[in-house]
């Protein structure tokens, strides 16, 4: 253009500017309008106070311990949970399995949960091993049931905690499916879902969970990873611990020790 | 000018999409959500009020009943708490006062849910077979030998 100019004879006048064309301007409207859209949903909502008087949630990062070798499945974790939480009659927020296990058959009972405890068990043939297992949710660090919930209802907290705020669930049981380990139902009562909180009402107060509390084996144990001497985090730092289904990469935070390759 | 009146038409109509869109957001979405992450941070202060802890592990029974709490330190169920055998602490007392007798359980079954020889059970862990355990039969209250405090094997 500009030799073109200038072997011109005389300068050619300034071109008016090109007028914008309606679908350029809609065009560049939209996107404007979007990113300020964009900009206030992001925008960090205030108000951000203490969990709990006296707790600072960014000072502790909870795990949970199990040692499956030391269980007796009396069940008294399980009382203490629906003593402590109100769990509905028929459902768990932490049971008790037992696995009576020989090389060719294995069975798995957990009669109420273990809520009363364990009765004898005869089996069609004859167990090498038994054992009971506790379980309970994980909460886990990459959780399948934070990443379904469509309404933000389901959340990690910073201190190591999956939650269901019962106000924001809609009932949907996503989560419910979503969690291979089972931890979670739909109560009948408020029909939200309901899980282990690892007694978030008791932990920021400095108690340990109900179940973990009258345990009368130590089979769990509840720790802080954040402090440095904690029984829990050097058994989990020293010990050989394992996890329920390692392979989905939920990284749990309950570990097991002694766990069995029955287990699931 | 007439192209400008369409320009302004087009920026009238954005803005009152935006408007439409804070005000329902502002009334829609809680206070705290997203304070620190996709939900609503207020539900973190709410669970850790949700209820008072019902558990006050042994040393809160150790408050009236130190006595009682010494012995079962020096015995064999040193490590089994007050409210694993009785009942949470919140059923007996609350705010300081005792609203409650707490519940004895003297039964056979309270025993046989840690002591019952049954499959699954650590072996090193003491547990009967009812038959072979002084001609025991079901029902019979193990208390009347052992001290359910600080029992003697």
């Amino acid at each position: 253009m500009d030799e073109t100019q200038s072997d011109a004879p005389a300068p050619a006048p300034q071109p008016a500017p090109e007028p914008v064309g309606r679908r350029e301007f809609l065009s560049n409207a939209l996107r404007l309008g979007g990113g300020v859209l964009v900009f206030l949903a992001g925008a960090p909502a205030l108000g951000e106070g203490p969990v709990a008087e006296g707790y600072d949630w960014t000072q502790h990062r909870y795990a949970y311990l199990i040692d499956t070798e030391k269980c007796i499945g009396c069940g008294s974790c399980v009382r203490a949970c629906k003593a402590e939480n109100g769990v509905p009659d028929g459902f768990f927020r932490t049971w008790v399995e037992r696995y009576v296990v020989s090389p060719e058959a294995s069975h798995v009972d957990s009669p109420k949960g273990g809520l009363d405890g364990f009765p004898p068990i005869q089996t069609p043939f004859t167990p090498t091993k038994s054992f009971f297992v506790p379980k309970m949710c994980n909460h886990c660090k990459e959780t399948p049931c934070v990443q379904v919930c469509p309404v933000g209802a389901s959340y990690r907290t910073q201190d190591g905690l999956v939650l269901v705020d019962a106000e924001r669930c809609i009932g949907c049981g996503y989560c419910v499916q979503a969690c291979p380990y089972g931890s979670r139902f739909l109560s009948p009562t408020t029909h939200t879902a309901e899980k282990c909180t690892w007694c978030y009402h008791r932990v920021t107060k400095g108690l340990k969970p109900a179940c973990v509390e009258v345990c009368p084996t130590g089979t769990r144990q509840f720790g802080d990873m954040r402090r440095e001497d904690d029984p829990v985090r050097l058994a989990i730092a020293h010990g050989r611990v394992s996890v329920l289904q390692p392979h989905l990469l939920t990284e749990p935070q309950c570990f097991y020790l002694g766990l069995d390759k029955e287990v699931r | 000018m007439e192209s400008a009146r369409h320009v302004f038409r087009v920026l009238f109509l954005l803005l009152v999409v935006v408007v439409i869109f804070s005000v329902g957001r502002t009334f829609l979405v809680p206070k705290s959500y997203g304070a620190y992450g996709p939900y609503r941070f207020d539900n973190v202060a709410e669970q850790a009020a949700i209820r008072p802890p019902q558990h006050g592990g042994s040393a809160s029974c150790g408050a009236c009943h130190a006595e009682r709490l010494k012995a079962v330190a020096a015995g064999a169920h040193r490590r089994v708490g007050c409210e694993v055998c009785h009942a949470p602490l919140a059923r007996h007392v609350q705010d300081g006062a005792r609203i409650a007798a707490m519940p004895v359980d003297r039964s056979f079954t309270l025993c046989a849910r840690c002591h019952r020889r049954i499959e699954g059970r650590p072996a090193a862990f003491p547990q009967i077979v009812l038959a072979q355990h002084q001609g025991g039969v079901e029902g019979t209250a193990c208390i009347d030998c052992h001290a359910p405090h600080s029992p003697k094997l």
